[in-house]
């Protein structure tokens, strides 16, 4: 059964691996190809020399995933930690308005937010896509975070507190090393979320060069670059897949406890 | 925000511990409630090309137009019975998926890494690759169909039909998020309990009715519940696989709104078009709720021995 | 060249393994970078160019037709270059890409090929730059009567036109001696042909629920005396008449035709290319198409090949019928940093010489007067005849409204459920009338009304 869930989990992307490296005449008819003419690295090389080069989108994602990810941290935090320590009605509510939001599917705010970057003129600003991001991620980040919250021990941090340290000591000496295998998690899945919005990307950025790589990949999708196509386009699905995958082999310990253990506890 | 180096009343501890929570709230209320609000409200005004993209009192006649809009409604069919499929078979195939990560062995973080894949990378750009999969005649299953004899079919090109194969691509792309939720509540399941069933003579089958399921309940409705909603907000696929074609079979609500928005100029019914679907997805969720609830009681009953009866349910739960 | 706010990306995951002493530093380190990189908020894209360069969005097609001149344009001019940037396949979706960068206050393009139906749009919106204090008040002097519809309302000149295409009406010289001249006559002799076994059906056209079908239901419209749409003197404003008499016939008679088996019912799934498949092939006495199909028909070497005649579209009789106008032409959008060299490229590429190239290459009508009496042209290009007297006879503008995409849609979807038999066509027509109206209130506003 193993194996069938690998090839299920594989097959289509690896067959975007052998898309994106022949010919599109071996594409269209591979029994009528001659041997020279099979293998080919010119779908790759069309995406890097196109303009904008493939590697922008990448860059870009990168860049405002990372700012995400400190934004979302710095307000998810002290959202925890102050949440943990309530109890009664204004958790409970509190806890509830955070389920909500997770839920909502964010595409249906791109109107409101739309016109937002019109009116602030935060429209082709890739660093200012972090604010609706980070707020994106924010409840998964604040349930994530208050659930490891509530995993440590309470004497640690009042031990701490009469020693005579205040809060921002308490968080930097003693609960942030604690917290960090969480804050691991909640920081790949807020970056993984960030890396694969597309609506918000989509509405806020249109100068080609500053696309993340969901609009771009759309944009290609879109385009009418080639004429027996898919060669390219098979290209674009491997390199833009690439940077998550080697990251989800990386962390996947750290993914899927995140994801379990926000489960269990939230 | 330096307490004194003594132990503070409890009361003021809490009430500096709310101020912690306030900027998180602030980014969400911008976020997340100014733009519903705003879209209630522009749902009732006239904001389009006509009025110079200001909002103009209209009463209620966008809901009006909604009402008698057949596009729309064609939309919320394909919406509701696209989600409705394909949960129902992430959360079969996403349940299989758990029970087999769920005893690791060797190389299991390997295998629980790449059966993460498909969730974990852009829909957009996985969208691209099921349009050369679903490729007539070239792609690769109209190939395999050619080999084994027949004609190529046009998955994406068919109307009837094509909703079906975007199905598809959503479930192999969301099932490792059910099945991780799953695993949550499998992996919560102490192992003592399935092994004493198991020496007990109890089949796998029986196992999974009597025990597992009735466990993974909470888990189960969870899931539910996330890909329900995220399914109702479908839009990065339809728009990349088909792009709503053809004729319109698989432009799902999100893509509706994003149109009138983007390419009509119609901010004030683009409004509406997205009220509508949080109306129904308020609905769906508050019918999954009452099920959670209705589900809950039996489960108590089930669980103190006595019979399970929608009355007892409905007033335990 | 690039700003780089350095480890920025990998920070995220590398800080919580550092000791203790060294994160608030780095974070510190971190956000500075952050605060640099929101300095310049764009990364520069690509070296100045020394000359103007103006830049000019439009689909491949064109591109591709365009570009040998275009180069030589570049070279004879070493201050001015001319940049075509290519667009996607869908023209609908270039207009989106277009839009998406309008809406943001960006304008990357300087010019933007525009489709007729769209200049409403963008002008409403504000985001095309008047042109005739650029061209001149007598822009459209040149040109010919029907090719000047549609550029210029509400006291301006939006657009200067490239192509001057309308709806034709293809037949088969072998099997008639004459083409119709009123619908009644295209349907006996259609009727007549396929009794006598000579073709399967009588006219194909578009009926799958697109854009096109509209142009074809314009047509019909103006056929049987009816108009879709009533503009307001001196405003934008206006108003439906769908169920009029007149529109009630001319759906009705499209209607007609597949029931009488006149049209196949597959006709609520054709596009251009299947029509012209099906009458190529020489399984039909009559097409409704637009010029590209007559290329398409010598160039295919089928079955009818040097058979086919063309025409303007037809009327009921005692009416006069017309094609329906599908135009390009080049607009200049606000915002552009050289608007001077932009409109100086809007005359180059609309003047004859490019349009003749277009002609030759594509097929395309030619919106010059004096193009159509151009000897070159009137021996290598046949339809130039034809094109001009569907100029001149009146071609039909599409109701020249902001709200025409959303019209279209609503009058589509109606007519192709009526070709599917799921409604009569009085059904048809009078709901598409309801529901264009409810458009309108829901879009104006109640002091509008």
């Amino acid at each position: 059964m193993k194996p069938l869930l690998l090839l299920w989990s594989l097959a289509p992307l690896l067959w975007q691996l052998y898309s994106s490296l022949i010919t599109p005449e071996a594409l269209v008819d591979p029994a009528a190809v001659a041997a020279g003419s099979f293998w080919t690295l010119e779908n790759y090389r069309q995406l890097l020399v196109a303009s904008p080069p493939f590697w922008r989108p990448l860059l870009n994602s990168s860049l405002v995933g990372g700012a995400s990810t400190l934004l979302t941290l710095a307000l998810a935090l002290p959202c925890a930690y102050g949440l943990q320590r309530q109890r009664g009605a204004l958790r409970w509510a509190a806890t509830l308005v955070l389920l909500a939001a997770a839920m909502v599917p964010t595409v249906l705010l791109f109107l409101a937010l739309l016109q937002l970057a019109r009116s602030l003129d935060l429209g082709n600003r890739l660093l200012a896509l972090s604010l609706p991001y980070s707020a994106l991620n924010l409840p998964l980040a604040v349930l994530l975070l208050r659930a490891a919250f509530a995993e440590l021990p309470a004497e640690l941090e009042d031990a701490a507190r009469l020693e005579g340290m205040n809060l921002a000591a308490r968080l930097r000496h003693v609960l942030l090393p604690l917290l960090a295998p969480a804050l691991g998690s909640t920081a790949i899945l807020v970056f993984l979320s960030c890396w694969n919005e597309y609506p918000i990307a989509l509405t806020w950025i249109s100068r080609p060069e500053l696309l993340t790589l969901p609009p771009a990949i759309a944009r290609i999708a879109g385009s009418s670059l080639f004429t027996v196509p898919y060669g390219a386009f098979a290209a674009a699905t491997v390199l833009g897949s690439l940077p998550l995958l080697l990251l989800v082999l990386v962390f996947q310990r750290s993914i899927v406890s995140g994801l379990t253990q926000g489960a269990i506890k939230g | 925000m330096s307490p004194a180096p003594s132990p503070r009343p409890a009361r003021r501890q809490h009430g500096s511990a709310v101020w912690l929570m306030l900027p998180a709230f602030l980014l969400l209320a911008i976020v997340f409630l100014g733009p519903l609000l705003q879209a209630v409200w522009l749902s009732g005004q006239a904001s389009s090309l006509l009025t110079g993209l200001q909002p103009v009192a209209n009463g209620g006649a966008n809901w009006q137009r909604l009402l008698g809009d057949g596009r729309f409604w064609q939309d919320t069919v394909f919406t509701l019975r696209f989600a409705l499929v394909s949960v129902g078979l992430e959360l079969v195939l996403g349940l299989a998926m758990a029970l087999l990560l769920h005893r690791p062995g060797r190389g299991g973080g390997l295998l629980r890494a790449l059966a993460l894949l498909p969730w974990a990378l852009p829909g957009t750009v996985l969208a691209l690759g099921w349009r050369w999969i679903f490729q007539a005649p070239y792609g690769p299953l109209n190939a395999l169909i050619q080999f084994l004899g027949g004609q190529p079919y046009g998955f994406l090109t068919t109307p009837a039909t094509t909703w079906l194969f975007a199905v598809v691509a959503d479930v192999w792309k969301s099932t490792p998020f059910v099945a991780l939720l799953l695993l949550a509540g499998l992996q919560a399941i102490p192992a003592e309990l399935e092994e004493s069933l198991q020496l007990e003579g109890a089949s796998r089958a029986q196992i999974l009715r009597r025990l597992i399921l009735p466990l993974l309940g909470p888990w189960i409705r969870l899931a539910v519940l996330f890909r329900l909603a995220q399914a109702l907000g479908l839009f990065d696929l339809v728009q990349v696989l088909t792009r709503g074609g053809p004729a319109g079979s698989t432009e799902s609500l999100a893509l509706y709104a994003y149109l009138q928005a983007m390419r009509f100029l119609d901010f004030g019914y683009s409004a509406t078009v997205v009220v509508a679907t949080f109306l129904l997805l308020a609905v769906l969720t508050l019918l999954g709720w009452l099920l959670l609830r209705w589900g809950r009681g039996r489960e108590r009953d089930r669980q103190r021995g006595r019979p399970v009866s929608p009355a007892a349910a409905g007033g335990a739960g | 060249m690039l700003r780089l706010p350095p480890a920025a990306a990998t920070a995220a995951w590398s800080l919580r393994r550092l000791p203790p002493p060294l994160r608030l530093p780095l974070l510190v380190g971190l956000l500075l970078s952050l605060a640099l990189a929101l300095l310049p908020a764009t990364l520069p894209a690509l070296p100045q160019a020394p000359a103007t360069t103006v830049r000019l969005l439009m689909p491949a097609p064109f591109v591709d037709a365009t570009a040998p001149l275009v180069a030589t344009f570049n070279r004879e001019h070493r201050e001015l270059q001319i940049e075509l940037v290519r667009g996607p396949l869908d023209s609908e979706a270039i207009s989106d890409l277009a839009i998406g960068s309008l809406l943001l206050g960006a304008s990357p393009y300087d010019l933007l090929l525009m489709d007729g139906s769209w200049t409403a749009r963008y002008a409403a919106a504000g985001w095309l730059e008047p042109l005739e204090t650029w061209l001149g008040d007598d822009a459209l002097a040149g040109l010919m009567p029907g090719a000047r519809l549609g550029n210029a309302f509400a006291g301006h000149l939006w657009r200067m036109p490239l192509t001057a295409d309308t709806g034709l009406l293809y037949w088969r010289t072998d099997l008639m001696p004459q083409p119709p001249r009123s619908t009644a006559e295209l349907e006996r002799i259609a009727v007549d042909l396929q009794a006598a076994g000579k073709v399967r059906w009588g006219y194909v056209w578009q009926g799958r629920q697109y854009e096109g079908l509209s142009c074809v239901m314009l047509e019909a419209l103006q056929a049987f005396g009816g108009r879709w749409w009533e503009p307001q003197q001196g405003s934008s404003a206006g108003r439906t008449s769908l169920d009029s008499a007149a529109a009630l016939q001319a759906a009705a008679w499209l209607e007609g035709l597949v029931h009488k088996g006149i049209s196949p019912p597959a006709v609520a799934d054709f596009a251009e290319n299947e029509a012209l498949q099906l009458f190529a092939a020489g399984d039909a006495a009559f097409l409704r198409n637009w010029p590209y199909a007559w290329r398409e028909i010598e160039k295919g070497g089928g079955p009818v090949r040097g058979r086919v005649g063309v025409t303007t579209v037809v009327g009921a009789p005692g009416q006069r019928g017309g094609g329906t106008l599908g135009t390009w032409g080049l607009s200049l959008l606000r915002g552009s940093d050289h608007p001077r060299e932009a409109a100086a490229v809007i005359r180059w590429f609309t003047g004859p010489v490019v349009q003749k190239a277009l002609v030759l290459d594509q097929g395309y009508a030619p919106t010059w007067t004096s193009l159509y009496a151009d000897p070159e042209l009137q021996r290598r290009h046949p339809l130039l005849e034809v094109q001009r007297q569907a100029l001149e006879q009146g071609p039909l503008l599409r109701p020249l409204t902001p709200l025409y995409a959303q019209l279209s849609d609503l009058l589509q979807r109606r007519i192709n459920g009526m070709l599917s038999g799921a409604e009569t066509a009085a059904a048809a027509m009078g709901d598409a009338q309801r529901a264009s109206e409810e458009l309108l209130a829901s879009t104006s506003g109640e002091a509008a009304r």
